[in-house]
């Protein structure tokens, strides 16, 4: 735990010094000033070995083995340009905001350009805050070993919401694997973590419950015979056990819980209005499939009806920022 | 899972065991037969393991394996000694991990622990050939480790190899030549190996082993002038022991041999430098009286060099002395070299007879010298056996021997006679090549000879001379006759050309001793004095370089930042309609510019469409293949563009 703390405020006191260093922006060209390198754990291995080599070649006053050791010295130390040179040039663009729901991965694709080869880069997003104790460590590496266009690096957001998306670290060892060339890139654009969907209704079921009571005191409510595609929820069940032959279904005109092309988020708060975004997530994914068109309606906002891809993505967006 | 497939790779895994082979036969020095043996079955098996693709043996088998094998070793250990244990240990650990090899991270150990045993080779050779064979293997392990870091498919970036080399080249000489050198930190366990050269005992019949032996054994170089032949005596060990056979180091010499003669100033008119093969003995070599040397060999009492520990590899010293022969140090040394030996009387009885005949000295010996001339004496590599009186057996009825026969036949007389005399073991000339500059002894110019002394001087006399002159004036093979010379020269050494491609690579091995192994802190400090010396000059050349480079950087970055910022697409349009286009306004795009004139010229109408068309897609949509057609549509309507410049003008 402590460790975890430590960490997150090594990550705060680093993620200060690189906003200063390299504010978010469309396009990430790595330059010099982007680019960290160290030694890796082989690195210091291999700076043990020449250090062997050298006393081995001292106490024999044997000139070859010195060469030799001058030789692993010089590799150690050009190794640096290499790994520099792997990482340098390489620009990072994030063109689409990327999606997901929550709790499941969202992949983010990260264009990449540049006019040299780059070799064995891994890439992930850093995100110490995350909230789910579990998934520390999450944001599994992606290895590009060849030199590649595009890079899907996976998220997990736990929460709805737009955020900026979190800085990406690229790191490459790509010659040698002595010295580790890496980058916290941050780049200019959101994602969004929709609710996830969720078929449990009990929240929506309660606030419809008390909206129709609150209707019946209002304005009553007519009855009309069951048609094809009517919400069971409405069936009379009484007059049906009557009357099994003529279902009848209550009709509430005013209400727009009754028009099956409606998406309704009643006015909730907490987890409540969370069950309910989840539910409706899970409703406008089925309408979209359905192919009908349908419409979304917030405590704030109401969006007309309508179908297709762009508009589900705006009613989900509607859905994650509400 | 990358990581499997790298590891599966049948071409890395059989890298590392040609890697690990090669080690084995370059150690082989320093492993036992049955170690050899089990070294080479182990990597046989690993071999075939991997021809037939079978899957790596599971770590705990190997670990039994290599744990007992390891036991075997370290009970072995006072035998083998502990760099031996050290190298046998090393390279059992790299080969049972290849047999197991399972992870990444073992490779990459593998790899380390090949590097130090790469290096640990250089310990038992240092030939030329051997180096560069060495240094083969080396790139071999380096492209491996190189294989482990980079993609599994991809090929070696020819380009890039050969750019990072051209760094890598000048650092390391130039770490090599500049970075300090220091004295060895502390003692160090040195290679358990038979030694070579002159033993501390000379049987009748060690020389003639020894000079069927051709290789080498040291070279020199002189500073000044090559002395004559005849007084190329290198001396190496002095035999003052005699037990009525053989011929012995005195246990005094053995122990004084660390001690450094008092540096009377003695003429040094002489001054040569020797590099010395390793023969893993403390012995080094000398003409008749040292007098300084290099610090890293000792001058003994007796004018014998000698090294601090046995020579395991090739050492460079320099020698200043004189052709004086050497002085008597003590009347212990005297009394030392009186002693004999009991019975040979025919030879005792033949000493005072000398003696009463001639009671000078040097008139004894010349009469000695002058009876092997006379008499019917016989140089040959293949004596008959001697009886129990072997210097009665050899002076009276076989008359026949080698150098070390003469010698020690030599040295009894006069003790008899009542002179002090030992007999002293060494190389004789040696093989001058004028165009190196430099002398080669081998093993083969082995030779033994007298001292006697004489006024406190200890005379040198070679009886062999007196009977094979042409030994010590040409070379042992004009000594000897025909038939014996065949002991000395195996059939392929005759043949001409082969001959000739040894001498070259003796005298390329030669530099390569000087330049490279005989590197040392006097040569440092010479290269620095000499950096010193020169340094304004150097220091101009480097500012001018760097002043170049800095010209040659900035003119780059001016002519890229002024045109690094504008599109290809953009300077290919520039460059056919550069002129009409300075008319355009700044707040105008170019193709709107173009546009305009749509309607002006309408002969020009398809054409600037077009264009614009292909240059508004090559630049937003960054399309390479409408840039392409751009370029080529430039160049193509080079006539058609001049009229457009012209039209645009005119408007």
């Amino acid at each position: 735990m402590l460790k975890q703390r430590l960490y997150q405020r090594y990550w705060q006191l680093l993620s200060h010094y690189l906003d200063k260093r390299q504010p978010a922006a469309d396009k990430v060209r790595l330059v010099q000033k982007l680019i960290f390198i160290l030694p890796t754990r082989y690195g210091w291995w291999f700076v043990l070995l020449i250090a062997l080599l050298y006393l081995l070649g001292t106490n024999y006053q044997n000139n070859l083995i010195l060469l030799l050791c001058y030789l692993l010295l010089s590799v150690f130390l050009v190794s640096i340009v290499l790994v520099y040179q792997n990482m340098s040039g390489l620009t990072l663009q994030c063109r689409h905001a990327a999606e997901g729901f929550a709790g499941t991965k969202t992949t983010v694709a990260v264009n990449l350009s540049s006019d040299k080869k780059h070799f064995m880069l891994n890439m992930h997003f850093v995100q110490p805050y995350n909230t789910n104790p579990y998934n520390t460590k999450q944001n599994e590496t992606v290895l590009l070993s060849q030199p590649a266009t595009t890079a899907s690096l996976n998220l997990v957001g736990t929460k709805r919401g737009k955020y900026a998306l979190p800085r990406i670290k690229i790191t490459s060892q790509y010659p040698f694997g002595l010295w580790r060339a890496w980058s916290y890139v941050a780049l200019a654009q959101y994602y969004w973590v929709y609710p996830s969907p969720d078929a449990d209704k009990s929240a929506v079921n309660l606030s419809s419950d008390a909206a129709s009571q609150q209707a019946k005191t209002d304005a009553g409510e007519t009855l009309a015979p069951y048609r094809a595609g009517d919400s069971v929820r409405h069936m009379v069940w009484k007059r049906l056990a009557r009357d099994p032959a003529n279902p009848v279904v209550r009709q509430q005109h005013f209400s727009a819980q009754a028009e099956p092309s409606w998406v309704v988020v009643p006015a909730l708060s907490g987890d409540a209005l969370e069950r309910a975004l989840r539910y409706a997530c899970q409703q406008l994914l089925q309408l979209e499939q359905s192919g009908s068109s349908y419409g979304l309606k917030l405590p704030a906002l109401t969006l007309p009806q309508a179908k297709g891809p762009q508009h589900l993505q705006r009613c989900l967006q509607e859905l994650a920022l509400c | 899972m990358l990581t499997q497939q790298m590891l599966q790779q049948k071409k890395l895994l059989l890298c590392w065991a040609a890697i690990q082979l090669s080690l084995l036969l370059l150690l082989q020095q320093a492993f036992a037969g049955w170690v050899i043996a089990i070294f080479a079955l182990l990597l046989l098996y690993r071999l075939l393991s991997i021809f037939q693709a079978k899957a790596a043996v599971s770590l705990k088998l190997v670990n039994l394996l290599a744990g007992i094998i390891a036991i075997t070793f370290f009970l072995q250990l006072r035998q083998a000694g502990v760099l031996h244990f050290m190298l046998q240990i090393l390279l059992l650990a790299a080969i049972a991990r290849l047999l197991a090899l399972q992870h990444l991270y073992e490779a990459r150990q593998l790899v380390w622990v090949h590097y130090f045993l790469i290096a640990c080779c250089f310990i038992l050779h240092q030939d030329m050939l051997i180096a560069l064979l060495i240094f083969l293997v080396f790139a071999a392990n380096l492209y491996s480790h190189y294989r482990l870091f980079s993609p599994s498919v991809s090929r070696l970036n020819w380009r890039q190899s050969g750019r990072s080399l051209l760094i890598i080249l000048p650092l390391w000489l130039a770490m090599f030549l500049l970075f300090p050198r220091l004295p060895p930190f502390w003692q160090i366990p040195n290679a358990n190996i038979a030694s070579t050269g002159l033993s501390d005992t000379l049987d009748p019949g060690s020389i003639e082993q020894l000079v069927q032996d051709d290789s080498l054994a040291f070279r020199v170089e002189f500073d000044g002038a090559l002395p004559p032949r005849q007084q190329l005596y290198w001396r190496a060990r002095l035999y003052e022991d005699f037990d009525g056979r053989r011929w012995q180091v005195n246990a005094l010499r053995q122990n004084a041999s660390r001690q450094r003669a008092p540096d009377n100033a003695a003429d040094s008119s002489l001054s040569y430098r020797v590099i010395a093969e390793a023969s893993q003995q403390t012995g080094l070599f000398a003409l008749a009286t040292p007098v300084t040397s290099s610090s890293n060999v000792f001058i003994s009492p007796g004018g014998l060099l000698s090294s601090s520990k046995p020579v395991s590899q090739r050492l460079s010293y320099q020698v200043s002395g004189s052709l004086i022969p050497v002085m008597l140090i003590s009347e212990q040394e005297q009394q030392l070299n009186l002693r004999t030996a009991a019975g040979n009387p025919q030879t005792q009885q033949f000493a005072y007879q000398l003696k009463q005949q001639y009671p000078q000295s040097h008139a004894l010996v010349q009469a000695l010298a002058e009876h092997f001339r006379q008499q019917p004496f016989y140089y040959s590599l293949t004596p008959p056996p001697l009886g129990s009186n072997s210097i009665d057996a050899f002076l009276f009825d076989s008359r026949t021997g080698f150098c070390s026969h003469y010698a020690s036949a030599s040295a009894v007389i006069l003790r008899h006679a009542g002179i002090a005399a030992r007999v002293v073991g060494g190389y004789q000339g040696g093989n001058w090549h004028p165009q190196q500059g430099y002398l080669a002894v081998r093993q083969r110019e082995a030779h033994a000879w007298v001292e006697y002394l004489d006024n406190g001087v200890w005379q040198p006399f070679d009886p062999t001379a007196a009977v094979a002159p042409e030994r010590i004036l040409n070379s042992l093979d004009s000594a000897l006759p025909e038939d014996q010379r065949a002991l000395l020269d195996p059939g392929w050494r005759q043949l001409a050309l082969l001959q000739n491609v040894r001498q070259q690579l003796m005298h390329l091995d030669y530099y390569w001793s000087v330049w490279v192994l005989g590197f040392n802190e006097n040569s440092q400090q010479q290269l620095w004095h000499n950096l010193y010396r020169h340094l304004p000059a150097i220091a101009y050349a480097v500012a001018v370089l760097f002043s170049i480079i800095i010209v040659l950087l900035l003119y780059y970055r001016l002519t890229r930042s002024s045109t690094g910022n504008t599109p290809e697409a953009t300077k290919q349009l520039y460059r056919y309609l550069g002129k009409a286009l300075a008319a355009k306004p700044p707040s105008l795009s170019v193709s709107a510019f173009l546009l305009q004139y749509v309607s002006h010229s309408p002969g020009q109408n398809v054409c600037l469409k077009q264009l614009t068309a292909l240059y508004e897609q090559a630049l937003y949509k960054e399309d390479a293949v409408a840039l392409k057609q751009l370029k080529q549509y430039l160049q193509c309507h080079k006539a058609e563009l001049g009229r457009l410049r012209r039209a645009i003008k005119n408007t």
